[in-house]
């Protein structure tokens, strides 16, 4: 079930990607629309931050290729953002919550450059949409889980990308800063923008996304809500895991969520 | 009987800068947890000293700061490689690579030994009580003084300049290594620039600290700063000042106890941090014992 778009902002051919000879991505073929918000889905170890970071240039694929806006990662790197799983970085590093926004716009600096007043209010905006305005002074190493989440997503809001590629975001957030980031994601693919997210819980997943990708390995599925989520296609993706399926069935019978009659 | 004459100002001057030099560069190898790369590389570059000394016949050649550096970055080059291609663990790689190339250095000083007037010693040890008597005599024969101050002088400028036009880059390699390469800073550059400004500062102070000394001064005072600050501002004053005090108190200790300068300062540059870790583990530990809440976190 795999959905091919027109002019699609992300255009992935035939990728494999592998770790010391063993693949971990298998001839992933897809593309993708712009003005989405995109959700990632897959059993862990499926592949799904290997994915972003081919995308991302961060791993190099044994085979196949990337576009994005039809042209190589190169030429339109800044009109893409990132961010990356929080566990990533050592958050004992000595800087600021507003010095760690401001690493966003360092990309259209250039060399040399220091972040200056123009540079200081767009962090700021961009601390107030996740609401953490009142911590810009702040060490980040005084942070909780959540609210270094919060500060990469900020990070990424301040690269003023078209592009959006968020690893996990939503790991260690609690529910209602989840709720209001995907507000204000929604919002962004409003005015135009396209959001991926690779996200582990079904379940709010079902709700939050237009268009899905599910990944185990290969490419399960690619496509708009209505035609990909199924029993069928969730249980491709998530394998023998029974107990896991059933709970997604019991779920989509709550909900009486039917794609299959609608 | 303690003076503070010319040579005491020399020595004390040569030697913070230094330390400053390499507390400046230690900042940032200590943010990338590289600080062992630095004493990797220390020790790395005595073959590339050997070979610089034996093509330009003395140690006060360029060819021997660039052998250096072209080890140091061979050193950096070969743990990356094993970490990253042989999935040799970091401190494993860092442990192969340069007791290898310290002993190739070995092998080639005593090959080379009846040529070149270079001996372990003097590489591990360093001397800067000689200071004062080692001076730059220009060609028309006029005295400018120490011929290392000069050296500690040029490394200081070039590591000052190095950090100050790179800081934005090197600050966000070294906190997000990924993201810097998704925006398109160029963080393998970046931190071959590090490494290499690490190997000619160690090549640069070896002969008034030794190759083993400079690694403490590379990681001591950064790793004591950051015991008491948590902005890299501060951590870089700190480091900074940590440098000038441990210069001035060294001399003088050195003076009293008539022993090694370097050894001293390195040995005070160790109390004092011995001192920053018993302090500040005492606070924490009273932080936590006499009340519950944390809101000594948020000042």
């Amino acid at each position: 079930m795999i959905n091919h778009v027109e002019s699609p902002i992300i255009e992935i051919h035939d990728l494999t990607v592998s770790y010391d000879q063993s693949p971990v991505l298998w001839n992933v073929d897809l593309s993708l629309p712009s003005g989405k918000l995109i959700g990632i889905l897959g059993p862990n170890g499926a592949g799904k931050s290997t994915l972003i970071k081919a995308i991302m240039g961060l791993v190099s694929p044994s085979g196949g290729y990337v576009k994005l806006f039809d042209k190589s990662l190169e030429e339109v790197r800044s009109r893409i953002s990132y961010v990356p799983q929080r566990e990533s970085v050592d958050w004992n590093f000595p800087a600021s919550v507003l010095d760690v926004v401001l690493m966003g716009t360092y990309g259209k600096l250039g060399l040399f450059k220091r972040p200056g007043k123009k540079e200081k209010e767009l962090a700021m905006e961009c601390l107030e949409k996740v609401g953490m305005h009142g911590f810009a002074k702040r060490q980040i190493s005084e942070l909780s889980g959540g609210q270094q989440q919060r500060v990469f997503i900020a990070r990424s809001l301040a690269q003023n990308a078209d592009l959006y590629l968020m690893d996990e975001p939503f790991a260690g957030v609690d529910m209602a800063t989840e709720t209001a980031i995907f507000e204000l994601l929604k919002q962004m693919t409003a005015e135009g923008k396209t959001v991926v997210v690779v996200h582990h819980d079904i379940y709010s997943a079902v709700n939050y996304f237009d268009w899905f990708i599910m990944l185990n390995l290969h490419l399960v599925a690619s496509g708009p809500k209505e035609t990909v989520i199924t029993e069928e296609l969730l249980r491709k993706t998530y394998g023998g895991k029974l107990n896991l399926l059933t709970k997604v069935s019991e779920l989509i019978r709550q909900k009486e969520f039917n794609p299959l009659k609608n | 009987m303690m003076s503070f004459d010319q040579n005491a100002f020399l020595i004390i001057f040569t030697a913070s800068m230094i330390s400053i030099s390499c507390g400046l560069l230690g900042v940032f190898m200590m943010l990338r947890k590289m600080s062992m790369t630095g004493d990797a590389i220390s020790h790395a570059v005595l073959p590339g000293i050997v070979i610089g000394f034996f093509v330009s016949g003395s140690q006060r050649g360029l060819e021997v700061i660039i052998g250096a550096g072209v080890l140091g970055i061979l050193a950096t080059l070969m743990i990356d490689w094993l970490r990253r291609k042989a999935r040799v663990q970091l401190d494993a790689s860092i442990g192969i690579t340069f007791t290898l190339l310290f002993a190739i250095g070995i092998i080639l000083i005593n090959l080379l030994a009846y040529k070149v007037d270079l001996d372990q010693e003097c590489v591990l040890y360093g001397e800067i009580a000689y200071l004062p008597i080692d001076l730059w005599i220009t060609g028309g024969g006029q005295n400018m003084g120490p011929r290392i101050m000069y050296l500690a002088l040029l490394n200081l400028i070039l590591v000052g300049g190095f950090i100050f036009l790179f800081f934005k880059e090197l600050t966000v390699t070294s906190f997000d290594e990924n993201f810097s390469m998704v925006i398109g800073i160029p963080a393998g550059v970046i931190n071959l620039g590090l490494m290499s400004m690490v190997s000619y500062t160690t090549v640069s102070s070896f002969e008034a600290v030794g190759a083993i000394l400079v690694v403490a001064l590379l990681v001591v005072p950064p790793a004591t700063a950051f015991l008491w600050t948590k902005k890299l501002n501060q951590l870089i004053k700190i480091t900074i000042g940590i440098g000038i005090g441990i210069a001035f108190l060294g001399y003088y200790l050195a003076y009293f106890f008539d022993s090694s300068i370097a050894g001293m300062v390195v040995s005070v540059a160790g109390i004092v941090f011995l001192a920053s870790a018993l302090y500040k583990s005492k606070l924490i530990s009273n932080r936590f014992g006499t009340s519950t809440n944390q809101e000594s976190f948020g000042n």
